[in-house]
């Protein structure tokens, strides 16, 4: 595992650059001596040459004294030091891989403050970890978790660790890891904390979706799925028509049936998802389980990616023929229900009880009764929804302030209120003829 | 160039209502019997000129007992016309009802037209031809527009006589660049709507009354600012109103038949109560919708489609529309029996009288369509006024078996017609009571969430757009089975 101490005699060797900077001994003792964050970040942006490349393989053949400087320095002190020398070392062409003692020592103590001061070096580093050169990746889910939970400002700022994060979550199948970052919604977006790309954002919607969903939370992977199909933009992502694929699956499990995206979503991706073997299915469901499977087998080779999702889809169906069928029928007996739903007896009956879903009982004659679902609301319950309610308001009050202060925005509404009036003068006559449809 | 294209449109438009014809639902047999009364030589008798054969060549496929019968009398009809194709179409129509019907007599045994018939009228037909298309080149050298005009609509007439639709109609339309007058627009787009109706091409009726109404307006208002300059203009007036609902009337005919063939049932419900009497119809009345069609049409749609009380006022109560309703007895009848909720009455009628609605030209694709309206809005309103009701009680008032009467209400509760809930076991069908305070504190907090949920989407996305993380390029992603496996 460690890969510290196998090549540092051929440091002296290295052909010392042009300008001659100052020796290198002397960059890392003012590591180890820490004059200031912002100081040392600003040098080392440019040591020992502008030229990443260059600067990268100087850091990584780097030592003090003999021995890994990783495990000389101290994360707290020397934050700026240690992500420079990380992101420099982690790299897929490094040879010489940082140890995870020292990973985990890092990632569980930086200051983050200081490490916003080097954000690119922070996200190379993350990067590497996430798609990662150790052979047991997910021991590093714990220094990853670290990271996302402790540099961003607050849990709901995006920063591009969270795609990172979340994707080695989605590989090594430890979905509760990501659970603490996911139960926080992205409502901030700071492209000076760390660099952004639109993929960050889709990537990150999408594999919480999926974390979500191998949780079987769909209510919650429903709302990552869908803000990543429905994220803005001209163009729509090839991972958002897979997202979207996803949301109506998924979306199949929680209601019974598909809810149309948003109005926002590009149409593009509408019209792909309505017309692919998906959207037949969300039209065809809920049928008789028989019946469907017969649909995915026929179309194997697209549901192949979801097999695991569009399983549990059919096997739900029962449960919402059922449910259809207490809202039109009071009682019904127990083989009428099999002929509707085209299944044995035996099946519905565990349906039925095990689930406890459906509100029923059933009498020794094999009539089942369905009886409503009587919901209570206590005052508590009402309470802390108006409390919410009351938070919500606030924060968009506080938000439409903000805009109202705005400068662009004033312009723009200026402006509106010059152009405001005037329309088309909207007199049809013989003229129109020629433009008519009959004539083309 | 533009004639070009305007070809291109026309052949287009002509070959839409066949494609259309395919796609109704027509049953494929109609029963005749003492149960479906139906006398054929008066049905047809009511009409004249070209839909009688039209009509003839409709029914043909749907009445095997009635084929042979119909063959001689549209045959007759035929070589009365100009239109030798409609031979081809009627043998067309005979040949499918045998492939049905292998018992009725072949075509070899039935009288067929005289050859000489069919040369004669081709024959006449291109010399009148040419002489009008010489006409009209005479007089487009002579620039003289309203000869022009009237060289236009003479051919028009002349190529819907011979059955030349898409040519007719293109002259009709060519002739208003000629018409001077609101009246000379106004007959054109009478001309084209009788086309039109005859075709059965719906999708355009509309435009054309609508030009149709401008036009009406336009040469009334002229008339009348003629009339109150010169002096001897009083006794015009009345005429000119007289005048203006007779067109009214056709105009609002065919309104209503657009929208029956389009579907749109309460519309044209609305539109044929707005008729004037029937003389306003004129010749229509025979040629395109009789008076005993639109008492039947107005009151299917309008029992699909109305409220009770409006069927009151608009159908029974409506002087104008007793009128109609006398040529057809038995649709005030269904009425009656409607309002006073004896709907096994209005079903059985429209059962009994379902063959005359099928062969219907412009009905036929729309019969099973409001059957299953009517009865559905029967249903509901039967049940209203009960909590829960016996199955076997409703299934005698409807004259159904408890099965039937189960899977219609049992859909109507699935597509939230009826509030109702079937007791299988008792066979009862009991109204749902609902906890209205739980559905309210339900739907509230439902409604809260909801908006939470929306407000934070969309202030996520507010954020992206304003840090400009935009979808830009279709760039190709990594493909998503990396992340998933």
């Amino acid at each position: 595992m460690s890969l510290a101490g196998s090549s540092n005699s051929n440091t002296q060797a290295q052909a010392p650059p042009a300008e001659q900077p100052p020796p290198v001994e002397q960059v890392l003792q003012e590591i180890v001596n820490n004059p200031g964050a912002a100081v040392l970040s600003k040098l080392l942006k440019s040591y020992p040459s502008k030229d990443k490349d260059v600067r990268d393989n100087a850091l990584r053949e780097w030592a003090l004294e003999g021995q890994d400087p990783l495990s000389v320095l101290d994360p707290v002190t020397n934050t700026v030091g240690f992500v420079y020398l990380l992101a420099a070392r982690s790299e897929p062409r490094s040879s010489r891989k940082p140890a995870l003692v020292d990973v985990e020592r890092f990632c569980a103590h930086f200051i983050p403050e200081h490490a916003r001061l080097a954000p690119e070096r922070l996200m190379t580093f993350a990067t590497c970890l996430s798609t990662s050169w150790d052979p047991n990746p997910h021991l590093l889910l714990g220094p990853l978790f670290d990271l996302v939970t402790r540099y961003p400002p607050t849990p709901s700022h995006l920063t591009a660790l969270h795609p990172a994060f979340l994707r080695l979550c989605v590989r090594t199948h430890h979905y509760s890891a990501a659970l603490p970052v996911l139960s926080h919604p992205i409502l901030h977006i700071e492209t000076s904390i760390s660099p952004l790309t639109y993929n960050d954002n889709l990537i990150y919607h999408y594999a919480g979706g999926c974390a979500l969903g191998g949780l079987k939370k769909w209510r919650e992977a429903e709302e990552f799925f869908e803000i990543c199909a429905s994220a803005p933009g001209q163009a729509a992502a090839a991972i958002q028509l897979e997202a979207l694929k996803k949301l109506t699956l998924v979306q199949l499990i929680l209601y019974g049936k598909a809810i149309p995206p948003p109005k926002y979503t590009h149409p593009t991706l509408v019209r792909l998802s309505k017309n692919s073997p998906y959207g037949n299915l969300a039209r065809m469901y809920p049928a008789p389980s028989a019946e469907l499977q017969a649909f995915v087998t026929k179309n194997l080779e697209v549901f192949r990616l979801n097999a695991g999702l569009v399983e549990q889809v059919v096997a739900r169906a029962p449960r919402w023929l059922i449910k259809k069928l207490t809202s039109t029928y009071l009682t019904l007996n127990l083989s009428d229900i099999a002929k509707q739903v085209q299944s044995n007896t035996e099946q519905i009956r565990s349906t039925i009880i095990d689930t406890g879903e459906v509100n029923a009982s059933i009498s020794l004659d094999d009539t089942v009764t369905f009886s409503d679902t009587v919901t209570q609301f206590t005052k508590e319950d009402v309470e802390s929804a108006l409390t919410e309610a009351q938070e919500q308001a606030k924060l968009l009050f506080k938000l439409e302030r903000e805009m109202q202060l705005n400068k662009e925005y004033l312009a723009k509404a200026l402006k509106h209120k010059d152009e405001g009036s005037g329309g088309f003068d909207d007199e049809v006559g013989f003229s129109s003829w020629a433009e008519e449809s009959m004539f083309g | 160039m533009m004639d070009k294209m305007m070809d291109i449109d026309l052949m287009d438009e002509f070959e839409s209502p066949a494609s259309q014809k395919l796609n109704m639902k027509r049953p494929a047999i109609v029963p005749i019997d003492d149960n479906h009364p139906f006398d054929l030589d008066a049905y047809i008798n009511t009409y004249s000129g070209r839909t009688q054969i039209d009509r003839l060549i409709f029914l043909l496929p749907m009445c095997p007992t009635l084929a042979p019968q119909a063959y001689i009398m549209a045959l007759q009809l035929i070589q009365k016309s100009r239109d030798t194709t409609q031979i081809h179409q009627l043998n067309q129509a005979y040949d499918s009802v045998l492939a049905v019907d292998s018992s009725l007599p072949s075509l070899a045994d039935l009288p067929t037209v005289e050859q000489k018939w069919a040369e004669d009228t081709n024959s006449r037909n291109n010399a009148d031809r040419q002489r009008l298309e010489v006409e009209l080149k005479t007089y487009s050298s002579n620039m003289i527009k309203e000869s022009i005009r009237m060289a236009y609509r003479d051919l028009g007439d002349f190529y819907r006589s011979t059955g030349d639709f898409s040519t007719s109609l293109k002259h009709y339309t060519k002739s208003r660049e000629f018409c001077t007058t609101g009246q000379h627009v106004l007959d054109m787009c009478m001309s084209v709507l009788e086309l039109l109706l005859e075709q059965r091409n719906y999708a355009h009726i509309t435009t054309y009354v609508f030009k149709a109404d401008a036009a009406l307006e336009s040469s009334t208002t002229i008339g009348r600012t003629a009339s109150s300059g010169a002096q001897s203009a009083p006794p015009s007036r009345e005429k000119i109103a007289a005048e203006r609902e007779k067109v009214q009337t056709k105009l609002d005919a065919a309104a209503a038949l657009a929208n029956l063939g389009q579907g749109a049932y309460d519309k044209a419900a609305k539109y044929f109560l707005k008729l004037g009497p029937i003389k306003g119809l004129e010749h229509w009345a025979s040629t395109i919708v009789s008076p005993s069609d639109i008492a039947i049409y107005t009151t299917l749609c309008a029992l699909a489609t109305f409220h009770r009380s409006v069927i009151k006022a608009q159908l029974l109560d409506n002087d104008n529309f007793s009128v109609y309703m006398e040529q057809e007895p038995y649709v005030r009848e269904i009425i009656t029996a409607y309002l006073s909720s004896r709907f096994n009455v209005v079903l059985e009628n429209l059962e009994r009288f379902s063959t005359r609605h099928n062969i219907d030209i412009q009905l036929s694709g729309h019969v099973a369509a409001l059957t299953n309206q009517i009865r559905s809005r029967a249903i509901v309103l039967y049940f209203q006024p009960f909590a829960s009701i016996k199955l076997d009680r409703m299934s005698t008032a409807f004259g159904w078996t408890n099965e039937q009467l189960e899977q219609q209400v049992v859909s109507l509760i699935e597509a939230g017609e009826i509030q109702a809930r079937v007791d299988r076991q008792n066979q009862i069908l009991k109204a749902k009571e609902t906890d209205q305070r739980a559905v309210l504190f339900s739907r509230a907090l439902k409604a809260g969430q909801d908006m939470a949920a929306a407000n934070r989407k969309l202030l996520l996305r507010m954020r992206l757009q304003q840090a400009d993380l935009t979808i830009k390029v279709p760039r190709s992603l990594m493909h998503p089975s990396e992340y998933l496996q």
